[in-house]
């Protein structure tokens, strides 16, 4: 090894291996979402109680959007947390709402009346929620601010800290005039 | 279970490199598939194959659903994929087309639900761009490269001497190497660069 070699080697050689390094520290499994900072899709889907709920009636609350399923077993471990998060909001100002994905109502009701959780679940049996929101497996959580913005997604379990910190700066975030009025009214 | 459960691969260690490697490698296109599958809620339009008007749009749906990624796959597009989400992809595809949207603004929807990863081909600008264009500089260097050997080893084999240009006169530290070039290879690279990459080459 001598004269251009000496550099020409490292030259090649060191922005590989940075770039492989570089690798090592991402998980190629969490992509990275484009509705970060814009209105969250529109939907109207049926509760497990019957109802129907839409985006629109949510606006004005922080929401904790989250995509489950009883067959997903991080969802199993998450559920603590989400159960706190409803535990601890006052409904008037952030909720937990459910979204069931590829599964059955009654695997979904069976993980309810094991795990508990009374918040609002969704059906959608067609996935065309979960096409608009950009999921890919679950679990996957959208904190969606009182505007209706979506402030983050958090691909995978959530954490308590995250519903926490999450939460308290989307409750204390903007809030659209109408939802702001109609609050006053009440 | 689904991919989200797995552990982030630890900071830089050989053993992290292999399983990365092998993960990659091997992760198939596994679908996990619920207890009992889910009931599709409609039946699939894809059954009027009769109808000359819905096989036409069958075949355009399947053109666009070819160009997306299935997101639960690895490198499969979801139109080959037989993953539930993606068989719903393929519905929505169509069910846009049939609605009147372009095929452009089909891929421009699902882009701005799954970032540009959805595209299987990533659009040709920006950043993308050295995907594009790093294989045509290697083939044209390369070319060059071997182009130079050629003449050199043709010159060498036939026992004659190319006359060495005055800019291309070797320092003393190559003077016992092979010899330089004819001047035709100039119109290739510089000298300076000819002179250059037969270093590199020659260590």
């Amino acid at each position: 090894m001598k004269g251009r070699l000496r550099w020409l080697l490292p030259l090649v050689a060191v922005p590989i291996l940075g770039l492989l390094t570089f690798g090592l520290t991402r998980d190629t499994y969490v992509l990275p979402t484009p509705l970060e900072g814009m209105e969250a899709p529109a939907f109207r889907l049926e509760t497990l109680g019957g109802d129907s709920l839409s985006m629109a009636e949510l606006e004005g609350k922080a929401v904790l959007l989250n995509f489950w399923a009883s067959w997903c077993i991080p969802c199993r471990a998450e559920h603590e947390v989400l159960r706190l998060a409803d535990d601890t909001y006052d409904d008037s100002e952030a909720v937990v709402v459910g979204v069931i994905y590829q599964d059955t109502e009654a695997n979904a009701r069976r993980f309810l009346a094991q795990l508990g959780g009374d918040w609002l679940h969704l059906k959608d049996p067609s996935q065309r929620t979960a096409i608009d929101f950009g999921v890919y497996g679950v679990p996957e959580s959208f904190f969606i601010g009182r505007d209706g913005q979506i402030g983050y997604k958090k691909v995978g379990p959530v954490d308590w800290q995250l519903v926490r910190t999450m939460m308290d700066s989307l409750i204390a975030g903007p809030i659209p005039s109408t939802a702001a009025s109609a609050e006053a009214g009440l | 279970m689904r991919r989200h459960g797995r552990a982030s691969a630890p900071a830089a260690s050989l053993a992290a490199v292999a399983v990365i490697l092998w993960s990659g490698v091997t992760a198939p296109a596994q679908e996990v598939t619920p207890e009992e599958p889910a009931v599709a809620d409609s039946a699939s339009p894809r059954s009027e194959l009769t109808d000359p008007a819905a096989a036409e749009l069958d075949a355009r749906a399947a053109e666009v659903a070819a160009e997306l990624r299935c997101p639960v796959c690895r490198n499969q597009s979801v139109l080959e994929s037989n993953a539930e989400l993606s068989r719903e992809m393929q519905d929505v595809v169509r069910e846009r087309l049939a609605a009147g949207e372009t095929p452009e603004e089909v891929k421009a929807y699902f882009v701005s639900r799954y970032g540009e990863w959805i595209l299987l081909k990533p659009p040709a600008q920006g950043i993308n761009l050295v995907v594009y264009l790093l294989p045509l500089v290697a083939l044209l260097l390369g070319a060059a490269i071997l182009r130079g050997r050629l003449r050199k080893w043709a010159t060498a084999g036939t026992g004659e001497r190319a006359e060495t240009g005055p800019e291309l006169r070797l320092d003393a530290e190559d003077a016992a190497g092979p010899p330089a070039t004819d001047s035709g290879e100039s119109e290739w690279l510089s000298p300076e660069n000819q002179r250059w990459l037969k270093e590199a080459l020659r260590e």
